[in-house]
C-alpha cells in the first residue's frame, strides 16, 4: 500500500512537472554541448526570441480552450505591425501606433468571433480566410514594401529596461494577467466550461457566443501586441513577416498539454511549450547544426517532448 | 439572423475588394481591353509581365522599372503578381497568351517549376524575356545580373576591410533558391583567393529580417569575440544582423555587408551603420527587359543575354543611389 | 442441473485500484442458454467485473473458467475470439459507414485478390440480421438508424463472432417500449441457440420478465445468486442496498399556493401545439407520454433551451419572455435536463466547477472568484445532497450516474429556483440514489417550490405527482389527479385514446 501511494505520488509529480522536466533536460543537453548556452546573456536572448511566439501562444491557448482555432496569427502580426509602423514613422510617435496596432488586432478578432458565432462558420475556415485578408491588408497598408524610419521612442519597445528586454517584461505581464483571468475570474471558468461542453454551458445560462467572441477578440488583441513588438524589434513594419508563426504558436500550446479538442489545458504549459521551441532554435544555432538537419531535429524533439509528457 | 449574416459577408467582401483595389489599379483595365493584335501600326503595344512577388521590395522595384520605361515609351504594361507560386505564374502566362499580348516579360520564381510558362509562350509564338532569374527552358532573351558577381563584390570588400584575414559568418537565403545557390557559389569561389579568411559558421536566415536577428544573436553567443565579418546574402537579413550587432554593442568590431541596396540598407550605409551593400539595379533590369522586348517586337537585332552589372555601395558613393 | 452446464464461472475475483478495493472475492456462474441478471447499485462493481471478463482489465486475482477451460486472455480482441462480447450502453460505431461495413469492421471478407468482397459482405450481413429476425438494409448508414436498430447491429456483430456469452449493459435505457419488446424477442432467440446473456439493468420489471437467475453485488462484494422464480422485488432491493426500502415515494400532504407557471397555447410547429397547463407553488406536476410525444421539447421551451413559435408563458401571473436559458434562470426556473452528459454536466470539469457553473454570482466580486467561498458553497451542496466523491476536485465524468445526477440537481438548486423542472430525473440511476432523489423532490415541494417531473417510468410519475398531464403527439390528451391516475389510464391517454 505504502508503495502504491509513493508510486502515485511520483506519478503525480511527473504529471504535473513532466513538461518542465523535458525543458530542463533539453537545457542540460544543450548546456553540455555548448559552453555559451547557459550564459546569462544567452538565456536572456532566448527569452527575448521567445517573446513573440509566447504572446501569440497565450492568445491561441484561450481560443483552443474554447474548442476553436486561429490559423491567421502570422498575418495579423504583419498587418498590425504595419499599421503601427505607418503611424510610428513621424517624430516621437509612441502611443498612437501602439493604440492602432492593438485596435487593429482587436478588430480582426472581433470579425473572426462574430463570423464564427453569429455566422455559424467553422473557426478553421473563418481564420483561414482572415489569414489571407490580413496578409492582403498588410500589403495594402504598407504598399508592399517595408515601412522603416520609425520613431526612436517606438523602436525602444524592442530595447531594454533595467537590463531586461522590454518584450520579455511584456510577456511576463501578459502571462500573469492571463493566469489570473483563466484561474480566478468567472470568465476563465466559463472558457473551460464552453470548451468542455458548449451545450451544457449554454444550459447553465452562460452566453456561449459572448464568451467565444471575447476569446477571439483577446487573441486578436494579443496578436496586435506581438505585431507591435515585432515591428519595434526589427525597426520596420514588414508586410511579409510572420508566415508560419501560427504553427509555432499552436505547437507551443499543444506541447504545453492543452487539448486541441478544448476544455482542458494550462497557460503555464503553453509558456513552457514556447520556451521548449525557443531553446531548440537557439541551441541548434549555437551548435551550428546545418539548416536541413535543424528542421528534422526540431520535429523530433517536439514529438519527443510530447511523448515524455504523455508517458508520465 | 440571416440579415446580419449577409451584412457580414458584404462587409468581408468589401474589405477584400479594398485589399485588392491597389493591385487592380496597377494592372489597369486590361482584361476587357481588346487584344492589340500584331503590334506596331498605330495600335498600342501590350506587354504582359509576371513578377515573382510584388510583396518583395526588390522585385516590386523591378516591376516599377518596367512600368516607368513603359510610360516613357508609350507601351501598355499589364503587371501580374506571381505571389511566389510557380503555378500561378504559369496561369498568368496562359492568360497573357489568350489575350494575345505582344510580348511577355517573365520574372520566374523557380528554374524548373516556372519553365512550362516559357515553353507555352514560345509555342504560342509570343516572345518571352526572362528578367532577373532564370528558367531551365531557354527564353527568347534574358536580362539580369549574375548573382555570383554580387557575392564576389561583397567578399572582396570584406577582404579589403579586414586585410585579407579573419573569421567570417554567412547568412544564406532560402535554401535551394537560385539566388541563394549562386550567391553561395560566388562567395565560396571568391574566398579561395583569401586563404587567411575563414568561414566559421553559415546558416539560413530565409531572406528574413527577424530570422536574421535571432540567428545573429545566437552566433554572437556561440562565437563570442571571434567574428570579424558578416556577409548576409540580402539586405533584409543584413538589417536584421545589423540590429543584433548594434544591440550587443559589437558593431564597431565587425564588418557587415549585404546585397540588394534596398532603401533601408542605403539609408543605413549613409548613416554609417551598415558598412556596405551591393546594388543590383532592379529598375535598370526592368527597363532593359522592356527595351529588349520592344526590339524583338519591332524585329530589330537584340542581345540574347544582357547583364546589368552589380555595384558596390559604401558611404562614399551612397548618395547617388539614394533617391 | 449440474454445474457442468455453466458456460462461464468467475471464481473469487478480486481487483484493487490504487487505494481502493473495487472487487473482493466475487463469484459469478452463468448457465448456457440462460439470461443472467447482474444487479447492484452503481459503484457496486458490476462494470469492473465485466471489464475483467472482456479483457479490458488484465490485472486481477481469481480465475475465469470459460467452457470448461481456464481463460487467460490478454485483451479485448482475445476475449472476443474466445467467445465473449459486450453490447455497451454507449454504442461505438462508425456513423458514416453502412450496417454491413460496421458489422465486419476489421474483419471484412476478401476475395482472392485481397479486395473486400462487397457481395459476400452484404449477403453475410443479411444472414446474420435474419438470424436475429431483424429487417434492415445492410446498405443503410449507421447514422441513419435509431438507437435500437444500432443495438440490433451490435447484437448481430456479437453473433458473427460466434459468441457464447453476450453481455448487455443497460440495453433498454434509450429505446422505446416497442423496441424493448423486439429486443426481448431477440434475446429469447439467442437463448434457444444456447447463447448465455449477462443482463445489466436497473429496471426490475424487465429483469423479472426475461432473467432466469440473478446475481447481486454490493460495494464490490458478492451478495448472492438466486433463480428469479420465487424472488420478489423487495427482497432483491434489500440485497442490493443492504437495507429495506419500505417507502420509495414519501407521503406528503401537499399545500398549494398561487400559480407559479402558467402556460397558454404554447406551440412549436411540428413538435407540439396548444399546450396549456399551470403549476402551483408546492405542487408536483408530472408530464407523461411516450418517447417523441413532445414532453422534453415543452419543458425545454419553458426553460429557454429551445424557442416556441407561439403561445404564452406567464411566471407568477406576469408574461415572461424566455429566449435563452439565462432568461429562464432569471425568471426563477431551474431545469435538470434528461441528458445529463450533454446538457447537464461538463464531464471533464470538477464536481466543484460543475456545481458553481451557473452560480458564480454567489462567490464573486468584480468578476473575480473567491476560492474560499466557492469551496464552501460547493462543499455545502456535496454534503446536503450526499454526493459521493473523493474530493470536490474530482472530475464529474469519473462519478457514477447517480452522483452525477445529484451534481446537476445541486447546481440547479443553488440558483434557488421557484419552479424546478426535472426531466427523467432518475434515468440510469441505481435504486438507492433514486430513493434519495425522490425524497429530495418531495422535500422541495414541501418547502414551497413548484415542480414539474417528466418521466417515462410510470411508477415514478404516479408516485411523485399531485397531478399528471399526458401528452400524445404534441398534444395534451389527458390530465389526471393523483387519485384518478392508474397505469392503464395514463397509457390510454399516451396512446391518444
Amino acid at each position: 500500500m505504502g508503495q502504491t501511494i509513493k508510486a502515485t505520488f511520483t506519478g503525480d509529480l511527473l504529471r504535473k512537472y513532466g513538461l518542465l522536466l523535458a525543458l530542463v533536460l533539453l537545457c542540460a543537453v544543450f548546456a553540455s554541448m555548448s559552453p555559451v548556452f547557459m550564459t546569462e546573456r544567452n538565456l536572456l536572448n532566448v527569452l527575448n526570441q521567445v517573446s513573440i511566439n509566447a504572446i501569440l501562444a497565450i492568445g491561441v491557448t484561450f481560443v483552443i480552450l474554447i474548442g476553436g482555432i486561429d490559423l491567421g496569427l502570422g498575418s495579423y502580426v504583419a498587418l498590425t505591425g504595419c499599421l503601427a509602423a505607418l503611424f510610428a514613422s513621424s517624430g516621437d510617435a509612441l502611443f498612437i501606433p501602439i493604440l492602432l496596432g492593438i485596435l487593429g488586432g482587436l478588430l480582426i478578432g472581433f470579425v473572426n468571433g462574430i463570423t464564427i458565432t453569429k455566422g455559424k462558420l467553422a473557426p478553421f475556415i473563418v481564420t483561414l480566410g482572415m489569414m489571407t485578408i490580413a496578409r492582403g491588408g498588410a500589403l495594402v497598408v504598407s504598399d508592399g514594401r517595408p515601412i522603416s524610419n520609425l520613431s526612436p521612442s517606438f523602436n525602444a519597445i524592442g530595447g531594454t529596461f533595467l537590463g531586461i528586454q522590454i518584450p520579455v517584461l511584456i510577456v511576463l505581464v501578459i502571462f500573469l494577467i492571463s493566469l489570473f483571468v483563466l484561474n480566478k475570474t468567472v470568465f476563465g471558468r466559463y472558457v473551460y466550461a464552453v470548451g468542455g461542453n458548449e451545450e451544457a454551458a449554454r444550459a447553465s445560462g452562460i452566453n456561449v457566443h459572448r464568451i467565444k467572441l471575447y476569446v477571439y477578440i483577446l487573441c486578436g488583441g494579443l496578436a496586435g501586441v506581438a505585431g507591435i513588438i515585432q515591428t519595434a524589434r526589427i525597426e520596420t513594419g514588414q508586410p511579409n513577416i510572420g508566415v508560419g508563426y501560427e504553427l509555432d504558436a499552436i505547437a507551443a500550446v499543444v506541447i504545453g498539454g492543452t487539448s486541441l479538442s478544448g476544455g482542458s489545458g494550462r497557460i503555464t504549459g503553453t509558456i513552457i511549450g514556447a520556451l521548449i521551441i525557443g531553446v531548440i532554435n537557439n541551441g541548434l544555432d549555437l551548435l551550428n547544426v546545418p539548416s536541413y538537419y535543424q528542421q528534422i531535429i526540431k520535429g523530433l524533439i517536439i514529438v519527443g517532448a510530447l511523448l515524455i509528457d504523455r508517458k508520465s | 439572423m440571416k440579415k446580419s449574416l449577409s451584412l457580414m459577408l458584404v462587409l468581408l467582401l468589401a474589405f477584400m475588394l479594398a485589399a485588392c483595389g491597389k493591385d487592380k489599379e496597377n494592372s489597369g483595365g486590361n482584361a476587357s481591353g481588346s487584344p492589340a493584335g500584331e503590334g506596331g501600326s498605330g495600335k498600342k503595344i501590350v506587354i504582359g509581365v509576371s513578377i515573382l512577388n510584388m510583396a518583395n521590395e526588390f522585385t516590386a522595384t523591378l516591376a516599377k522599372g518596367i512600368e516607368a520605361k513603359g510610360k516613357e515609351l508609350g507601351v501598355k504594361i499589364i503587371i501580374n503578381d506571381g505571389q511566389k507560386d510557380p503555378n500561378k505564374q504559369i496561369q498568368q502566362v496562359e492568360t497573357f497568351i489568350a489575350q494575345k499580348v505582344d510580348a511577355i516579360i517573365f520574372n520566374p520564381i523557380e528554374a524548373e517549376a516556372s519553365s512550362p510558362a516559357v515553353d507555352k509562350a514560345k509555342a504560342a509564338g509570343i516572345p518571352i524575356i526572362n528578367v532577373n532569374s532564370v528558367t531551365k527552358s531557354a527564353p527568347d532573351a534574358f536580362v539580369g545580373s549574375k548573382d555570383q558577381e554580387s557575392a564576389k563584390i561583397a567578399i572582396d570588400y570584406l577582404a579589403e576591410r579586414l586585410g585579407s584575414k579573419g573569421n567570417l559568418v554567412m547568412m544564406h537565403g532560402h535554401l535551394g533558391q537560385s539566388a541563394e545557390i549562386d550567391r553561395t557559389e560566388g562567395a565560396v569561389e571568391a574566398l579561395k583567393a583569401y586563404p587567411d579568411m575563414k568561414l566559421i559558421a553559415e546558416q539560413t536566415g530565409e531572406w528574413n529580417r527577424d530570422k536574421a536577428l535571432t540567428l545573429m544573436q545566437n552566433w554572437l553567443q556561440a562565437h563570442n569575440g571571434q567574428i570579424q565579418g558578416v556577409f548576409a546574402q540580402n539586405d533584409e537579413m543584413g538589417m536584421g544582423a545589423l540590429k543584433a550587432l548594434e544591440d550587443a554593442g559589437v558593431k564597431k568590431d565587425i564588418v557587415l555587408v549585404s546585397v540588394d541596396a534596398i532603401a533601408d540598407a542605403l539609408q543605413a550605409v549613409k548613416d554609417g551603420r551598415l558598412d556596405a551593400t551591393v546594388f543590383q539595379n532592379a529598375a535598370a533590369q526592368g527597363g532593359g527587359a522592356l527595351e529588349t522586348a520592344l526590339k524583338i517586337i519591332n524585329k530589330e537585332s537584340f542581345e540574347k543575354e544582357v547583364f546589368v552589372p552589380f555595384e558596390l555601395v559604401t558611404k562614399d558613393n551612397v548618395d547617388q543611389y539614394l533617391k | 442441473m449440474g454445474a457442468d452446464l455453466n458456460v462461464l464461472e468467475m471464481n473469487n475475483i478480486s481487483k484493487t485500484f490504487p487505494g481502493v478495493h473495487a472487487l473482493k472475492n466475487v463469484n459469478l456462474a452463468v448457465k448456457k442458454g440462460t439470461v443472467h441478471a447482474l444487479m447492484g447499485e452503481n459503484g457496486a462493481g458490476k462494470s469492473t467485473l465485466m471489464k475483467i471478463l472482456i479483457g479490458m482489465y488484465t490485472q486481477y486475482e481469481g480465475e475465469i473458467i470459460f467452457k470448461g477451460e481456464r481463460l487467460a486472455h490478454s485483451n479485448i480482441k482475445s476475449a472476443i475470439d474466445a467467445g465473449i462480447s459486450m453490447i455497451h450502453q454507449e454504442l461505438s460505431y462508425v456513423p458514416n459507414m453502412t450496417v454491413s461495413e460496421n458489422l465486419f469492421l476489421g474483419n471484412e471478407p476478401r476475395n482472392r485478390w485481397g479486395v473486400v468482397d462487397r457481395k459476400k459482405l452484404r449477403e453475410d450481413t443479411q444472414s446474420y440480421l435474419n438470424l436475429i429476425g431483424v429487417k434492415l438494409d445492410p446498405g443503410t448508414l449507421m447514422k441513419d438508424l435509431s438507437v435500437s436498430e444500432r443495438q440490433m447491429v451490435e447484437i448481430a456483430k456479437a453473433i458473427s463472432y460466434k459468441s457464447d456469452v453476450i453481455i448487455m449493459d443497460e440495453p433498454t435505457s434509450a429505446i422505446s417500449d416497442r423496441e424493448v419488446e423486439r429486443l426481448f424477442k431477440i434475446i429469447e432467440g439467442l437463448k434457444k441457440r444456447g447463447v448465455a446473456i449477462i443482463y445489466i439493468s436497473h429496471k426490475m420489471d424487465e429483469i423479472f420478465r426475461i432473467a432466469d437467475e440473478f446475481t447481486v453485488l454490493r460495494d464490490g462484494t458478492f451478495v448472492g445468486t438466486q433463480p428469479i422464480e420465487g424472488a420478489n422485488i423487495d427482497q432483491m432491493i434489500a440485497m442490493m442496498v443492504g437495507r429495506q426500502l419500505t417507502d420509495l415515494f414519501p407521503r406528503r400532504t401537499p399545500e398549494y399556493g398561487p400559480a407559479i407557471l402558467t402556460v397558454r397555447n404554447l406551440t412549436k410547429r411540428g413538435v407540439f401545439e396548444n399546450i396549456s397547463f399551470e403549476v402551483r407553488k408546492g405542487e408536483i406536476v408530472g408530464i407523461a407520454g411516450l418517447m417523441g410525444s413532445g414532453r422534453t421539447e415543452v419543458v425545454n421551451c419553458i426553460y429557454g433551451l429551445d424557442r416556441s413559435d407561439s403561445g404564452e408563458i406567464r411566471i407568477r401571473d406576469t408574461a415572461a419572455t424566455i429566449r435563452t436559458p439565462k432568461d429562464g434562470m432569471r425568471q426563477g426556473i431551474g431545469l435538470v435536463s434528461e441528458d445529463r452528459k450533454t446538457l447537464g454536466l461538463v464531464l471533464q470539469l470538477s464536481v466543484k466547477e460543475n456545481i458553481m457553473l451557473p452560480n458564480f454570482q454567489l462567490c464573486t466580486r468584480y468578476q473575480v472568484v473567491s476560492d474560499a467561498k466557492e469551496k464552501m458553497i460547493a462543499d455545502g451542496i456535496i454534503k446536503d445532497l450526499s454526493i459521493k466523491t473523493p474530493t470536490r476536485d474530482q472530475k464529474a465524468g469519473n462519478l457514477s450516474g447517480g452522483n452525477q445526477q445529484k451534481i446537476v440537481i445541486g447546481k440547479v438548486l443553488l440558483g434557488n429556483p421557484d419552479l424546478l423542472i426535472l426531466d427523467e430525473p432518475t434515468r440510469g440511476i441505481d435504486i438507492g440514489a433514486k430513493s434519495e432523489i425522490y425524497k429530495l423532490i418531495s422535500q422541495l415541494a414541501e418547502q414551497g417550490k413548484a415542480i414539474i417531473v417528466v418521466s417515462s417510468e410510470l411508477p415514478e410519475i404516479m408516485g411523485l405527482s399531485d397531478r399528471i398531464i399526458v401528452l400524445h403527439e404534441g398534444k395534451v390528451t389527458g390530465e389526471l389527479t393523483r387519485e384518478e391516475a392508474s397505469e392503464e389510464k395514463i397509457m390510454a391517454h399516451a396512446f391518444g385514446k
